[in-house]
């Protein structure tokens, strides 16, 4: 009966108290790199926020379009206090991807290791679409006031079109950088874009054939918009 | 040779060893204009010779790599003094033709043609446009002279224009240019000037040659830089410019944006000289001042008021990060009136734009986006300015565009204190 009761209980709990002893300096580790990593994180955190108000990122953001973005989609303040908050979350994953690593848990090291893999995908994906983002607010602007100066009619509708074309391109190009649904996505958008194209040429074609055909006659027979004799400078 | 001195080609350096020094020099820039230049060279010629005799001058043709034999036309044209009761220079005078270096544009010819001033020691400089066709001998006394005899360093052209050419000058460039510098002058972007060597050789100490004065901001640069560095300033009256007509296809709105972003670009420069300056005051003017009846011209109403309503709606989400939103307001409910109760008030319109200066000036977003959004606004203000002054004399149009001055000149002390913020 002893014996047996040594066999159930006492050993394992024996071997899980060594275990756990054996595993105690690997948590204390664990916890001091968590502890630093937040110490890093709230310096990397002040550090780039001064950095940022150096170089005047506010004002670059606000110029190309960046806040005004942030803002429609609810993301308030200075896009460089926004900076400085994504490096202190940054640095204090680091620190706990290290923290975690520190506690050899196998299962976990192999989870860590297929994020790490996937960190530069996920990185890469993050610029397109950020790029596209600035992207599309500039050439969406860009074609807005050409368009206006040009007395077209549907300018506003003219520069979302251009922006919302960039953006689901640099959307597209992120998701094949993520491999996720590669064939799909892509057939997806040639569809989606092709008849997006279709439509605008049928509507521009239907709705605007006496414009093209005012504006043929004109280039034929030589006439055109009633011109002025103003002198701009 | 200073710093930034320009390399001269060696066949220019030869030329001016052989001279060395000289009076007066007139600078012609020129860019495939063989059609034209042969009448402003002769003018310049008989100029020089009928009002400069005993001066020892020079001509200077600073091409932009003409195609068209603009070079070779200017280097064989001569002039028949006696045709126009003309002695030859007694002082002597010789004519340069070089090419250019550097970025392509007007500022850049300039720069060479400052730069054989400096050389020669210049005491009068004057430049005239290349595809002039109302020039006259006249216009070169008219810019030397102020120059020579009465000691002045900037002479700004004054033309006789139509009371709806250059309204771009008339309803922002004149205005903001007075109010900001204090001095009324009244074509600051004309594109012929007289100026003193000493003038010429500052240019050259400035840094701004391969920036977009060289390319198309020289003539609001040269009249500012003047200016705002205390040089003395005068103008003088050339009557009537006539002159191969721009490229009719140029956009408005490119143009609106480089004559504009010329000048705000200066803003930035002057701020401590603009800032401290109130009113302003006259400048003399030289020459005889007259004027002539009115030719009716056409002028397309309801397309600019067309294009102003297009711009004021589709545009307003973009003009709100920048615009206050009492002036939005109004232009909404303009955008919504016909033509008989169309109006942009001068104190409307000084606030657009000393607001298109300060988002220039803060950068709020792409510089070449901001102007150019000004295009609808701006044929909004002309479309108002047309329809108020219709029936109107030149000289009553010209009130009216004092009383526009005033009100740039009154509200200014908002555009300093809202500019540091």
């Amino acid at each position: 009966m002893k014996n047996i009761s040594e066999h159930i209980l006492t050993e394992p709990l024996k071997d899980f108290i060594q275990r756990l002893l054996a595993f105690m300096p690997n948590l204390l580790t664990c916890l001091i790199i968590f502890v630093f990593g937040f110490i890093a994180a709230w310096i990397v955190k002040y550090v780039v926020s001064k950095i940022a108000n150096l170089l005047r990122v506010d004002r670059f953001c606000a110029k190309v379009g960046i806040t005004e973005t942030f803002g429609k989609v609810g993301i308030k303040g200075p896009p460089a206090r926004l900076l400085s908050r994504i490096f202190y979350w940054l640095v204090l994953i680091i620190f706990v991807i290290i923290a975690l690593y520190t506690l050899r848990v196998p299962a976990i090291e192999k989870l860590l290791e297929k994020f790490f893999l996937y960190l530069p995908d996920l990185f890469v994906a993050a610029l397109l679409i950020i790029i596209g983002y600035i992207l599309g607010n500039f050439l969406g602007r860009t074609a807005l006031i050409a368009s206006v100066n040009a007395g077209v009619k549907f300018s506003r509708l003219l520069g979302k079109g251009v922006k919302a074309i960039v953006v689901l391109l640099a959307f597209v190009m992120a998701l094949e950088q993520l491999g996720i649904g590669r064939g799909t996505v892509i057939v997806a958008f040639t569809i989606l874009f092709g008849g997006f194209v279709f439509a605008l040429s049928l509507s521009f074609g239907l709705g605007g054939k006496d414009i093209a055909r005012q504006y043929l006659e004109g280039k034929v027979k030589g006439e055109s918009e009633e011109k002025d004799d103003l002198t701009h400078i | 040779m200073p710093e930034n001195s320009v390399i001269l080609g060696e066949d220019i350096r030869e030329q001016i060893e052989e001279v060395k020094e000289a009076d007066i020099l007139v600078g012609v820039p020129s860019y495939n204009n063989a059609r034209t230049i042969v009448h402003v060279v002769k003018a310049v010629e008989a100029g020089l010779s009928k009002y400069f005799p005993d001066n020892k001058s020079v001509l200077v043709n600073s091409d932009g790599g003409s195609i068209d034999g603009t070079m070779k036309v200017v280097k064989e044209t001569t002039v028949d003094f006696a045709s126009m009761l003309v002695r030859h220079q007694l002082g002597g005078y010789r004519k340069f033709v070089t090419p250019y270096h550097g970025v392509p544009g007007k500022g850049s010819a300039f720069r060479t043609i400052f730069e054989i001033a400096r050389v020669l020691k210049v005491k009068a400089c004057a430049v005239v446009d290349s595809d002039l066709r109302s020039i006259t001998p006249e216009w070169i006394e008219l810019l030397i002279k102020p120059i020579l005899n009465e000691d002045y360093d900037y002479v700004s052209p004054y033309y006789l224009r139509h009371k709806y050419d250059g309204t771009i000058t008339n309803t922002i460039v004149y205005p903001i240019t007075r109010a900001l510098y204090g001095k009324r002058i009244r074509q600051p972007i004309g594109g012929d000037f007289g100026f003193s060597g000493r003038l010429a050789s500052f240019y050259l100490t400035k840094d701004v040659w391969d920036t977009n004065v060289a390319r198309f901001g020289i003539d609001i640069w040269m009249t500012t830089t003047a200016v705002a560095n205390a040089f003395k300033v005068c103008q003088a009256f050339l009557g009537a410019k006539i002159h191969d007509a721009k490229d009719p296809g140029a956009d408005l709105s490119a143009m609106l944006h480089q004559v504009v972003s010329s000048v705000f670009d200066l803003t930035e420069e002057y701020f401590p000289v603009w800032s401290k300056v109130s009113n302003s005051e006259p400048v003399s003017t030289f020459g005889f001042v007259y004027s002539v009846g009115l030719e009716p011209i056409k002028v397309n109403l309801d397309g600019m008021i067309e294009k102003f309503k297009l711009g004021a709606e589709e545009l307003s989400s973009f003009y709100e990060s920048f615009l206050p939103t009492e002036l939005l307001r109004y232009l909404g409910d303009m955008a919504g009136k016909t033509k008989d109760n169309f109006s942009i008030p001068d104190d409307l319109w000084v606030e657009i734009i000393y607001n298109f200066a300060l988002a220039y000036h803060k950068r709020v977003m792409s510089q070449e986006h901001l102007l150019k959004s000004l295009t609808p606004l701006y044929l909004g203000k002309v479309a108002s300015f047309v329809i108020e002054t219709w029936e109107s004399t030149a000289e009553e149009v010209e009130q009216r565009l004092e009383d526009l001055c005033i009100a740039f000149e009154k509200a200014k002390m908002y555009l300093v204190e809202k500019w540091e913020r």
